[in-house]
């Protein structure tokens, strides 16, 4: 099972992604991000990604779903829709979820998915590897060229965000 | 809207399309457009009614998603050539996917079908920075990977935008509309000649800038959105009429004005590298163009189009200020005899 692992961590991705694309109420949502993002979290730690794997978890799930579920309690209806209660939803997830099965088939029976891009087998998903120094972790060595190299897209980012603040606050203001 | 808050959005605005033209990291290019989207919204909701909400919400969808394809269509790039700078995309599937997402930003078929209704539901002057400002950035990156660019699909949706454009546009009586489809006739002779000759475009687009500029101008003097609303400019200001009339022949591509600049270039562009079908049916469909044009002009510049007879006397707020009225009325009408110069567009 470990050399499938990051197959089977994608699957419950994809499943997960499913779940909360049928638009139950957005808590729901919200609970199948987190299970996602923990799963996402699982992958990216699988080719090496340990700092993004803790960025996901504490940034994602800790910082912006926080958030999230804050105002999605303030702001949700008295009976939400869970994927049960509506047949449109149940309908939508459950055409999701023989997608999903009917492509994990397609790729075990056959070694190679060639839909967009192949696929080349079971064990390694899409790689894209850039380079095994073997001495310290590449991923790491991104963050700080960020803040080295790249400060021209700190100050850009850094200004999208305090737009995407003004923007927000100017499109909610109303009258 | 608070004057700080407008003029960090505009800058944000006016940075996210020079960030776009600038780069040459396609992450960069990426985070322009995101940015240029983030801060249009507010500007394309200056109104708060229904109508101006649901068009920027249907603006904000389909560009989110184009934007979206164009990120996949980077990655794709990125696994096959391994490298993140501005060339010809290399992967045929990577250029297909990048010149839908960028045919969805500009508003070709078949992704037209945001360009009216969002049009419509935003003031002049936001509709005026839409067809004008936001066509900069997709038409930037369009031509720095035109040499890979799928033909077959961008001519494809260079002629149906042309054939919408003018087909679209037929039944309008909102000047919103009329210049919604216009916009997307332009489009598709904008892109039909990408691949052929990128210069053109780049004049095409100068040209359709200039003329469309000077259109809206004069609405918004006149504080006009309907045909009927427009054909009272005679009582106001009678010398808009006349402006409009030169204008909108202009539009239509009518010698000797300088719309019929651009035409003329890419049918002979288009007939050099023998392709004789295309541009003659081109041409044919501009007609549908004109046509709307023309009424437009008939009801405004010709006729004292009929109305009940309090409405004789044009009521309006104030006039708005009008900027660079005189210039742009010299530029979408008399530049026919700088042809030669579009050498410096090289």
């Amino acid at each position: 099972m470990m050399t499938y692992i990051v197959f089977i961590l994608s699957v419950i991705f994809v499943i997960g992604f499913v779940g909360f694309s049928s638009k139950p109420s957005p808590i729901y949502g919200g609970l199948v991000l987190i299970v996602s993002g923990g799963v996402g979290c699982g992958i990216i730690m699988n080719f090496g990604g340990s700092f993004l794997g803790l960025m996901v978890f504490l940034i994602y799930l800790g910082g912006m779903l926080v958030v999230f579920g804050y105002t999605t309690a303030m702001a949700t209806e008295q009976y939400p829709e869970v994927w049960v209660s509506n047949a449109t939803v149940m309908g939508v997830f459950l055409l999701g979820l023989l997608m999903e099965v009917m492509l994990v088939l397609y790729v075990l029976k056959s070694e190679e998915v060639g839909v967009v891009f192949k696929f080349s087998s079971v064990g390694d998903w899409a790689i894209y590897d850039i380079g095994n120094s073997g001495v310290f972790s590449e991923e790491i060595v991104g963050v700080a060229a960020l803040y080295s190299y790249g400060a021209w897209v700190v100050v850009v980012t850094g200004w999208s965000l305090l737009v995407g603040v003004l923007v927000i606050l100017e499109v909610t203001r109303g009258d | 809207m608070n004057p700080l808050i407008l003029t960090i959005i505009l800058m944000t605005v006016f940075l996210g399309t020079m960030i776009v033209m600038a780069s040459s990291h396609w992450l960069m290019i990426w985070i322009g457009f995101e940015m240029n989207l983030l801060a249009i919204i507010p500007i394309l909701m200056k109104k708060y009614n229904p109508r101006a909400m649901e068009a920027s919400t249907k603006y904000f969808l389909t560009q989110a998603t184009a934007s979206m394809l164009l990120m996949m269509a980077i990655i794709i790039n990125l696994m096959h050539s391994g490298q993140w700078t501005i060339t010809k995309v290399f992967n045929p599937t990577a250029s297909i996917i990048m010149t839908l997402a960028l045919a969805m930003k500009l508003g070709l078929t078949p992704f037209h079908f945001w360009v009216p209704e969002v049009t419509q539901g935003i003031s002049l002057t936001s509709g005026l920075i839409l067809l004008t400002w936001q066509k900069l950035a997709p038409m930037s990156i369009l031509y720095q990977i035109s040499p890979s660019i799928n033909l077959n699909i961008l001519l494809t949706m260079a002629v149906l935008s042309i054939l919408v454009g003018g087909w679209g546009g037929l039944n309008q009586t909102q000047l919103r509309k009329i210049m919604a489809y216009s916009s997307i006739a332009h489009m598709g002779w904008m892109t039909a000649i990408l691949v052929y000759n990128p210069t053109l475009t780049m004049l095409n687009m100068l040209i359709y800038i200039m003329m469309t500029l000077t259109m809206f101008m004069l609405f918004i003097h006149s504080s006009s959105t309907t045909t009927l609303s427009l054909s009272h400019t005679w009582n106001k200001a009678p010398l808009i009429t006349t402006l409009i009339l030169i204008t909108l022949l202009s539009m239509g591509g009518l010698p000797p004005l300088s719309g019929f600049m651009p035409k003329w270039m890419i049918i002979q562009e288009l007939t050099k590298n023998s392709s004789i079908i295309l541009p003659t049916l081109m041409a044919i469909m501009a007609l549908l163009n004109l046509y709307f044009y023309t009424r437009l002009t008939y009801s405004t510049s010709l006729t004292m189009f009929p109305s009940t007879n309090n409405m004789k006397m044009k009521w309006q707020f104030e006039t708005k200020q009008i900027t660079l009225l005189p210039p742009l009325i010299i530029a979408s009408s008399l530049l026919l005899p700088l042809t030669p110069m579009l050498s410096i567009l090289d």
